[in-house]
């Protein structure tokens, strides 16, 4: 018995130096692979000097083309992240601070996220493979109580294991050999093709809240001088509950209530987001608007 | 608590330094810690089904005994026929009660008439389909009187809630496992190495492949009017490795466990997928309930003894049968009746026992025609898998008549982003290792083991599935 017990000992020995080892090397890789997510790329970039950047969730990633504030001379990147809520576009804004990156105007889109004050699981899991060499990271989610952040950040290779889909194997695969993403394309900017049919949405459990997340990033660009312009983003026509956006203006007279600035069918992939003509018609809009 | 679990990493270990270290002192004392161990396990499922599993176990007990001091014939029947009558009924209502009700009033209706069947509801008590069998066949065997009556109630209750098996088999008979719990197991160095080897195999079989497959297969058959031929046919196969990778590695980490009390358990796969013919598959894939079903039904039916009506009859009533053992659906009755009609030939050839022994080394010529075989065996399989997979047979019939008219054979790119042929070279790795470890329980034992573990550990750790938990399979049935 006491061999058998000394073998076990020796497992959980080797299990302990494999678990440190995997550790090490997803850490090494994410830390100096080139980014292959916005998160990556806010976190590892040289400072920039951005005229203007987009944060939100896909509402975002899809309807804001930099590539038409550029060509205006504006330096410009779309840093929306689809599934993403306000909070890890606040993260992800303290990353790109913290660099050392200076923004001028922030066009942030608050509509449905502020339904509630929740997060996205799978976008946190972005910020992981930095958590234990990034302050801001680390202190952000410690601040947060994040559930299980003392396991995330005390077990070696917890997170990765948590989160496999997101930052397991194979993005970790990827991420070793240089594999481009599609994410980082177009300054940010993903662009929907197809067009919609028969779309519908129903707001009617929707009712905005105050939002914790976007306090937080108007109060960072209040510290640092931004001009934080935060906007609706169109919907189709057919939605339950289109009164929403009315209550989002209520809730916070800032907003910009552009949900009605493109109407038409034809320029939406489903309800929630344009295609990339509704998105080029949307973001003429915004420029001319608020930066003639 | 499942196998893949963190409280199962924690129970687990708890029992071991128990049951050597506190209860070690005599087989009494291994087999009452044994006993609660088993019956605390099974509890964390539904604490309400243990009193079912109390009471099947003290039934069979019971009944055993009444069997064997029978004094008439009559009397020994009558107390079989409570013990099966009893055994079955459970089963009965508890399983299929609800099917034969909504499928008897869908045949009704089908005349015009308006049936209302009155519904039980039921939830399925884990593990009752093994459960039931372990009873059954000690209840026959005794009947037939090949074995005696157990009569100490603690070994018997061992016998038939022994954690490891109790929920998903391997269908133990009483002639092997009641002679290892009625003395008391001493430490095997040897044995239990070997058992801590099987569980790591079987929990690369089963987070690694298994959940692995499962989430391209899950994709595939929910959406399979919107997949094209090479996405069904890749989800097809993904599914033959998934269902193996969870039900074996499921039989490993049983079979590894029982080994840290000292106790071995029936083998229940030996490598089908490199089986020649469906009848090679049958006699490596579930063994333990290929084995019941043969000495428990098909033999006593009369076997291949009768001319060849009634071998094919008695082939046809027990893959059917085993296909029904599955699940209430038609679609495991269809899964069972493609078997039989698989096995057919080769029973009307008298060629259903060409292949018995393991495949040696061969020539390059000889090699082909084993691969040929192997290769045909597996797409047969892997077509019958597909019923077993299905929800409805239209679904089945519908997934198969667009694997074969489609005729696109682009890749995929899937909802989870990923492309739907990511998985070949983890399943083609998987099956060239086993093809290389045929000979063996497991691949880990043996030289370099120590350096093996650590290959195991960190591919388990690499490649397997945490995010999302899957349950095993076998555990619905």
């Amino acid at each position: 018995m006491k061999r058998f017990l000394l073998y076990l000992l020796s497992i959980v020995v080797v299990f302990i130096a494999v678990v440190y080892l995997l550790d090490y090397t997803f850490t090494a890789v994410y830390k100096d692979s080139k980014p292959r997510n916005k998160i990556a790329l806010a976190y590892k970039s040289k400072p920039q000097h951005y005229d203007v950047i987009f944060l939100g969730s896909s509402r975002a990633n899809n309807h804001f083309v930099p590539e038409l504030f550029i060509d205006r001379g504006y330096k410009a990147y779309n840093f929306g992240i689809s599934g993403s809520r306000l909070e890890e576009s606040a993260l992800l804004l303290k990353l790109l601070l913290k660099n050392g990156t200076k923004i001028k105007n922030i066009i942030v889109e608050v509509d449905l996220n502020i339904n509630s004050n929740g997060f996205s699981d799978a976008v946190r899991a972005d910020f992981y493979p930095y958590l234990k060499d990034s302050e801001t990271i680390r202190d952000y989610y410690r601040h947060k109580n994040t559930d299980n952040f003392k396991e995330l950040y005390y077990l070696p290779y917890y997170r990765y294991l948590k989160y496999d889909a997101r930052i397991g194997f194979r993005e970790l695969f990827f991420s070793a050999i240089g594999k481009q993403s599609k994410n980082l394309q177009h300054d940010g900017f993903y662009a929907l093709k197809n067009t919609g049919k028969n779309m519908e949405y129903d707001l009617s459990e929707y009712s905005p809240k105050k939002n914790v997340a976007y306090e937080y990033i108007k109060d960072i660009c209040k510290s640092n001088k931004i001009r934080l312009i935060a906007v609706t983003t169109p919907m189709c026509r057919n939605v339950k509950n289109i009164a929403y956006f009315d209550e989002v203006v209520k809730l916070y007279p800032e907003i910009y209530n552009f949900e009605n600035v493109v109407t038409n069918d034809d320029c939406f992939s489903s309800c929630g987001h344009m295609n990339e003509k509704g998105a080029t018609i949307f973001t003429k809009y915004l420029l001319d608007k608020f930066f003639k | 608590m499942f196998f893949n679990s963190l409280s199962y990493a924690i129970f687990l270990p708890v029992v071991f330094c128990l049951y050597w270290f506190v209860f070690s002192a005599s087989k009494k004392a291994q087999n009452t810690l044994l006993i609660i161990a088993s019956y605390y396990f099974y509890s964390c499922w539904d604490w309400r089904f243990l009193f079912l599993l109390i009471f099947s176990t003290g039934l069979d007990y019971f009944t055993a005994l009444k069997i064997e001091n029978s004094i008439s014939k009559t009397e020994k029947k009558t107390w079989f026929w409570i013990s099966v009558g009893a055994n079955l009924g459970f089963l009965g209502i508890f399983k299929y009660y609800d099917f034969f009700a909504i499928s008897f009033s869908k045949f009704i209706e089908g005349f015009g008439f308006q049936v209302n069947p009155l519904l039980l509801n039921l939830i399925l008590p884990v593990g009752i389909s093994f459960y039931t069998f372990h009873g059954l066949s000690y209840i026959i065997d005794i009947y037939k009187e090949r074995i005696k009556a157990e009569r100490n109630f603690i070994d018997y209750a061992l016998f038939v809630s022994y954690f490891p098996l109790l929920v998903a088999g391997p269908i133990e008979r009483a002639t092997h496992l009641l002679p290892q719990v009625k003395v008391k197991r001493n430490f095997d160095l040897q044995l239990a190495k070997e058992g801590i080897h099987q569980i790591l195999w079987g929990l690369i079989k089963k987070i690694v492949i298994a959940d692995g497959c499962a989430q391209y297969v899950n994709l595939v058959f929910d959406n399979y009017q919107n997949m094209n031929s090479l996405s069904l046919a890749l989800g097809a196969v993904y599914f033959a490795f998934q269902i193996y990778g969870d039900f074996s590695g499921y039989s490993d980490i049983a079979l590894g466990t029982s080994k840290l009390f000292g106790i071995k358990l029936l083998k229940n796969f030996d490598y089908p997928y490199f089986s020649r013919d469906i009848a090679e598959f049958w006699r490596r894939w579930h063994i333990s309930l290929s084995s019941w079903f043969r000495d428990y039904l098909y033999i006593p039916l009369g076997g291949s003894k009768g001319g060849t009506l009634m071998k094919v009859r008695n082939t046809f009533i027990i893959f059917l049968v085993s296909g029904f053992w599955h699940g209430a659906n038609w679609t495991f009755l269809v899964w069972g009746l493609l078997n039989a009609l698989y096995f057919l030939p080769l029973l009307l050839s008298n060629k259903n026992r060409t292949h018995t022994g393991n495949i040696e080394s061969v020539t390059v010529v000889e090699g082909i025609k084993v691969f040929s075989q192997i290769g045909l065996t597996f797409l047969l399989t892997c077509l019958a898998w597909i019923f077993f997979r299905a929800k409805t047979i239209t679904e089945a019939f519908g997934y198969i008549g667009r694997m074969f008219s489609n005729l696109e054979f682009k890749p995929q790119y899937f909802v989870i982003e990923r492309y739907n042929y990511e998985l070949i070279p983890m399943v083609a790795l998987f099956a060239a290792f086993e093809w290389f470890n045929r000979y063996r329980i497991e691949p880990v034992s043996g030289k370099y083991s120590y350096l093996k573990i650590a290959i195991g550990i960190a591919v388990l750790l690499l490649f397997g599935v945490y995010s999302e938990y899957k349950n095993f399979i076998y555990f619905q049935f």
